[in-house]
């Protein structure tokens, strides 16, 4: 349809006189030029209306009310978002979308996926210092995920973890601190920069509970009480789960990372030269020592 | 001097890069074939005799050389490119800055008169100016990316389409006389003003003698054609590896999988 249109434009065009920088023009209405007041209205109201706090800036406070008992004053404190602007951030990615980009070709499911692997695809991005921790697989297509990945986010709910363990695969929570993070979305702005990799910090207080705890697949969870919980899932959603030891992939679908680690291949404390593309690794014991600890 | 020359080139990876060789009873591998459009086609000509040979056809991609005629992008491309370097140095001063206007002209009552605070007040002669252009008021916006990708796509088409582009083996000329350019010029049918359009920064000695004095002939490397220059001269004259270079760049960004690196928000580098 477009390609029609567009012939009979280039068509039309072989008839017309040459176009040159004499005869362009903007679609029409597509540009309204702002005039100041002219003449008599030069120094009229400048956009702020007619007299009073809105001319003059002087607005009250947001909430006051002219020497009423506040609206906001008026009940007790309730503090539903206490600490809100602090709490961790898990920006979601459906697994429709996660098919998706598998399906175009985005991602390669031949390799363990994680936030490096969204971060490549180019159409995924948090960013860290918006408190925004990783990402959370959503549910929305759980009935069509046909994929058999082994994939690392930071949270996910029940139904998520059976959608991708029913097809085969394997899914592990990891916490990554905001220093890892940002190494991991960008890390070619990372190597350039020279600097040795961070250990990964283990997770904070609240949520090591939910890293370590099998039924949630966290990363530091037991993996015998992990392929338990496999088996216990499978029995609550009805399904049969795949024997992973036969699987032709078995050596990818067990890949996983140390609790230190935030790079597949890539220990703490080595350094990635992009220049002169070697990676150098601490030989100063006392460095081994910190970053093996 | 040359080597001095040579490690100031800008853009011209391309040097090192092969392109496809002319042959005209092989046709071109089009990147990123098209599956429904059909490929343009064009004759790729001689420069090297007054009479046109020609030597072969040329496959075109039609995403760049078919593309929607836009007036109103490539408008939007023209005037983005006169606009953003343009600053306006236009100065008014308001009734603070004019000189004097401190004491108050005459007593508030009793004259007669309509009252004044200042004999530099706008409303006075010789008073400050309301609203006036302030210096310096700097010009400079960015298009958005894939509106001057469009820009440079719409143009290219419609000069393919108005028999205004030429696609040539190379640039070699037998001779820098500029009388045999013009000659070859007049007897094509070429417009009076042309561009020449070849990958590199560095011509052939003879067409950079010949259209040195020709202000209307100009020699342009693939890295800096633009929207303006190319509706500036009324022909355009692209070589065959020209043609590869610029459809390889303009695919690369009408297909690139990322296009949120690209059409971010502009953030000029302060380093």
């Amino acid at each position: 349809m477009s390609g029609n249109i567009t012939e009979k434009a280039l068509g039309l065009l072989r008839s017309l006189p040459r176009v040159c920088l004499a005869n362009l023009r903007d679609a029409p209405g597509a540009r309204k030029q702002k005039r100041r007041g002219r003449g008599q209205h030069g120094g009229d109201k400048h956009g702020a209306g007619n007299k009073g706090s809105l001319q003059r800036q002087n607005y009250t406070r947001v909430g006051y009310e002219t020497g009423n008992n506040p609206f906001y004053l008026r009940f007790p404190m309730e503090p539903y978002y206490k600490g809100q602007h602090m709490r961790r951030q898990y920006p979601p990615l459906s697994l429709l979308t996660l098919q998706t980009m598998i399906d175009t070709n985005r991602i390669d499911t031949t390799k363990p996926i994680d936030l490096v692997t969204l971060f490549n695809t180019g159409i995924f991005r948090i960013s860290p210092a918006e408190h925004q921790f990783g990402v959370q697989l959503t549910d929305e297509g759980a009935d069509v995920f046909k994929a058999k990945v082994n994939v690392e986010v930071q949270w996910a709910s029940e139904i998520v973890i059976a959608a991708i363990e029913r097809m085969g695969g394997v899914i592990t929570m990891a916490y990554y601190d905001q220093h890892s993070l940002q190494a991991m979305v960008n890390p070619e702005k990372f190597f350039y920069r020279g600097i040795p990799i961070p250990p990964r910090k283990i997770p904070p207080q609240d949520v090591i509970e939910y890293y370590s705890d099998p039924v949630s697949r966290g990363y530091l969870a037991d993996p015998e009480k992990v392929s338990y919980e496999r088996f216990v899932l499978s029995q609550k959603y009805g399904y049969v789960l795949p024997n992973l030891e036969e699987d032709e992939n078995y050596e990818m679908l067990v890949e996983r990372k140390d609790p230190r680690q935030i790079f597949y291949g890539l220990n703490p404390g080595w350094v990635v030269n992009l220049r002169d593309k070697v990676i150098l690794k601490p030989q100063d014991e006392e460095l081994q020592k910190y970053y093996n600890s | 001097m040359l080597k001095n020359i040579f490690t100031t080139l800008r853009n011209c990876q391309c040097l090192s890069k092969s392109y496809s060789t002319l042959n005209p009873l092989e046709p071109r591998k089009l990147l990123f074939p098209p599956k429904y459009l059909k490929p343009r086609q064009a004759w790729v000509e001689n420069l090297d005799t007054i009479d046109e040979k020609k030597l072969g056809l040329i496959d075109l991609h039609p995403e760049v050389f078919a593309d929607s005629p836009r007036i109103d992008v490539i408008h939007q491309n023209v005037r983005w490119q006169r606009m953003y370097g343009n600053v306006c140095y236009a100065h008014t001063k308001v009734r603070s800055e004019v000189r004097g206007g401190g004491k108050k002209p005459f007593p508030q009552k009793g004259l007669g008169r309509s009252r004044h605070g200042s004999i530099r007040s706008p409303l006075w002669k010789g008073g400050g100016v309301i609203h006036g252009p302030r210096s310096p008021t700097p010009h400079f916006y960015m298009l958005p990316f894939y509106t001057r990708v469009m820009g440079l796509t719409s143009t290219l088409s419609i000069k393919l389409a108005q028999d205004d582009l030429h696609v040539v083996n190379n640039l070699d000329l037998p001779s820098d006389d500029p009388k045999f350019i013009e000659e070859l010029v007049k007897s094509r049918n070429w417009g009076p003003s042309v561009l020449f359009v070849d990958i590199s920064d560095i011509m052939p000695r003879n067409i950079t003698a010949a259209s040195d004095t020709i202000k209307h002939f100009n020699l342009m490397p693939v890295y800096g054609l633009n929207v303006y220059s190319m509706l500036k001269h009324d022909t355009l004259i692209l070589t065959a590896r020209a043609v590869d270079l610029i459809e390889e760049k303009l695919l690369t960004h009408l297909h690139r999988n990322n296009p949120l690196d690209v059409s971010s928000k502009f953030k000029v580098n302060h380093t």
